[in-house]
């Protein structure tokens, strides 16, 4: 195998990684959405959510490090339209993720507390998994995350 | 090379392919976690996380199986039209996908099972089968991305 074959798997691991991670936390989000959801389940799922933040950091940083080596490898341009809006859009993405990230954790201390308290379903507690904030920046994180294999795939103007 | 000039058909197939593989990776490491989170609980939290697991397992997972796998068909009939010879690479996905397929609603069934009751001892099989999968689609993409020998 090449040099490029390399940095092309590389990069679609950490594609897999990203995209993976965002469904790992996205789908045990979605599963904490719920009227009767007592406190220490919110608290068991976001818990669980842990282990697909690793996930998404390796993805980011692959992603991200295998992606430029690769444009340089198969002498695309670095200012590239394509490249660009790819790169600006990690960021986007990148941002939203982490907004979401430390709200989750937030909610899943406050889940651990209102479980140690009795564990009787609580509207707060609800109101902030159903946060917009929390609910956009996930949702959008995960749009981004789409918006660039589509970008990876289709390279427009390349 | 061959990534950077595919004809342009093949775009949306492989979009389609590599969205519903993600999906179905992603997926598929949920099962697990939550399978092996079951296997530490009192008895009433392990038998809904396990029920979580079979409802993600019927309602995420096997979806996204059928995208990866109906996007990898339509590309490959694209690629390697009629009886043209495949490569080793696209051997690998097939064989990933199609005993994949097996596995994955052996895993479904041993799922529902083993959310219907308190101490069955199908329980553990789950997240094992869920984590062999998820190492196996971790081979496939690793043929599917180097197509190591061409």
């Amino acid at each position: 195998m090449n040099l490029y074959q390399w940095l092309l798997f590389l990069h679609i691991s950490g594609a897999f990684f990203l995209i993976g991670g965002i469904v790992v936390a996205g789908i045990l989000h979605f599963s904490a959405i719920g009227k009767q959801r007592r406190p220490s389940e919110i608290a068991t799922l976001y818990a669980l959510v842990r282990f697909a933040v690793p996930l998404i950091y390796l993805g980011l940083l692959f992603t991200f490090a295998f992606g430029l080596w690769l444009v340089h490898e198969a002498q695309f341009g670095y200012g590239d339209g394509w490249v660009v809006t790819a790169i600006i859009l990690w960021v986007i993405g990148s941002a939203l993720g982490s907004i979401g990230d430390k709200s989750q954790r937030e909610t899943r201390l406050v889940a651990e507390r209102l479980a140690a308290e009795g564990d009787a379903p609580s509207p707060d507690l609800r109101a902030r998994v159903l946060s917009p904030l929390v609910l956009a920046s996930t949702y959008a994180s995960g749009l981004v995350a789409l918006a660039v294999l589509g970008i990876m795939i289709w390279k427009p103007g390349a | 090379m061959v990534a950077l000039i595919r004809p342009e058909s093949w775009n949306l197939p492989l979009f389609l392919h590599v969205l519903g593989a993600t999906l179905t990776f992603g997926a598929t490491a949920t099962v697990a976690l939550l399978g092996f989170a079951g296997l530490r609980r009192e008895p009433e939290r392990a038998l809904w996380l396990r029920r979580l697991a079979f409802r993600i397992g019927l309602l995420v997972l096997v979806p996204s199986f059928i995208l990866m796998r109906a996007a990898a068909q339509w590309i490959a009939n694209k690629e390697y039209p009629g009886n043209a010879k495949t490569p080793g690479w696209l051997d690998v996905g097939f064989i990933v996908t199609e005993p994949g397929a097996i596995l994955v609603i052996v895993m479904l069934i041993l799922a529902w099972l083993s959310a219907r009751r308190v101490g069955s001892r199908l329980t553990a099989a789950v997240p094992w089968l869920a984590s062999l999968y998820v190492i196996a689609l971790g081979i496939a993409w690793f043929a599917m991305s180097a197509k190591p020998g061409g």
